[in-house]
């Protein structure tokens, strides 16, 4: 579990404890996965941070990083070196622990 | 708008009643060519929230020292006047660069991060002073949401609906880019040569003259990060690698190999930094 400031807040990210108002009201409960939405109710109260767990949401498996990967290079990858690139990246993904 | 009108609205920046007061502070005091260490370290240890934030900033992945960095001093003694006023601004910015675009400020810490690796691998005496020009590399983003901050949510709005690069859609809706801008505001602010024409060049880094290798970090800094999927700076597409580049930078695959393990690396402690408390 993490304090994390409202500024730093994504989407995707689970509340760990659940966000109450002055008079102890719950307003988002805790497990909540966070939507733009909650995040720009957020922004507009007076609290500065709120609980969420992990790090940074789910991780990813492999599979799910290299389409991603593949997804990004989809505009160059005909253009000089950014085959490289892109396969070097590769090979750094699949040498990953996990 | 033409380009000129664009750009004396984008040397008034500082000017904006929304430019965060810290920023504005601290451009009062950096804009002074002859400032000491010793000026710039009181301005900060004036300043809790700037300590405490210039403190994390040493002890991040950015920089990558060895050992934990927990005084003032010694954080300025370590990097020096150049490296100090660059990262004051990046940090003064911070907020600004949420709000123009989330992510930003993630895209420009993977990108100090990626300069400072590959600026190592090539031997280069002061990689900490790249690093700052990687950090910095998208203010001209930040200048533009700050004085335009209508339009430029439509640049970015429309970047992501067409799905084109940012820069593209802010040729459209500007005339100029955020390269252009922050070339201007750079030299504005009397950044160093070394800070502006990374800072101008970085998706054009054939035009650098006085610092063409720094130049080049930068660029292909950038589309590391980017590559990497690492933060959000208005579209998700990897550009293409200049091709005068390649041979400036002159990498070899093993070399890259080993500069991208070390990349990744990084930005996984550079995730817990991220998220921790203030
Ligand atoms: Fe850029
Ligand atoms: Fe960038």
């Amino acid at each position: 579990m993490k304090r994390v400031l409202i500024d730093r807040l994504k989407p995707g990210m689970k509340l760990a404890k659940p966000v109450v108002n002055d008079a102890g009201m719950i307003l988002i409960g805790e497990g909540t996965l966070l939507t733009g939405t909650h995040i720009n109710r957020l922004e507009n109260m007076s609290i500065s941070s709120v609980f969420v767990e992990g790090t940074s949401g789910p991780a990813k498996t492999k599979e799910e990083l290299i389409a991603e990967l593949d997804a990004r290079f989809r505009k160059t990858e005909d253009e000089p070196y950014m085959s490289t690139l892109k396969r070097i990246m590769k090979e750094v993904i699949e040498g990953m622990n996990g | 708008m033409d380009a000129r009108d664009i750009r004396s609205q984008i040397e008034t920046v500082d000017t904006l009643p929304t430019i965060p007061s810290i920023l504005r502070k601290l451009l009062a005091v950096i804009e002074k060519p002859k400032i000491s260490i010793n000026e710039i370290g009181s301005f900060i240890a004036n300043d809790p929230v700037l300590t405490s934030r210039v403190l994390k900033v040493v002890n991040s992945p950015i920089y990558g020292f060895p050992g934990r960095i927990s005084s003032l001093n010694q954080a300025l003694i370590l990097l020096g006047l150049n490296v100090v006023r660059g990262m004051l601004l990046g940090v003064s910015v911070f907020e600004a660069m949420q709000k123009t675009m989330v992510g930003l400020w993630e895209h420009s810490l993977g990108c100090a991060i990626a300069s400072r690796i590959i600026a190592k691998k090539k031997g280069l005496k002061e990689p900490e002073e790249i690093s700052i020009a990687g950090l910095l590399h998208d203010i001209g983003k930040v200048v533009m949401g700050l004085k335009f901050p209508d339009e430029y949510a439509l640049a970015v709005g429309d970047a992501q609906k067409s799905e084109v690069f940012m820069i593209d859609a802010e040729r459209k809706h500007f005339n100029i880019t955020h390269a252009d801008a922050g070339g201007w505001i750079s030299l504005k602010w009397n950044f160093p040569q070394n800070l502006v024409e990374p800072i101008e060049y970085h998706h054009k880094p054939h035009l650098s003259k006085n610092v063409p290798l720094q130049t080049a970090i930068v660029h292909f800094a950038d589309i590391m990060t980017r590559a990497a999927g690492f933060g959000f700076s208005g579209d998700n597409f990897v550009p293409a690698v200049h091709p005068s580049v390649w041979p400036v930078l002159g990498l070899s695959d093993a070399e890259l190999k080993e500069i991208i393990q070390e990349f990744e690396e990084s930005l996984g402690q550079a995730e817990d930094f991220l998220l921790s408390d203030e």
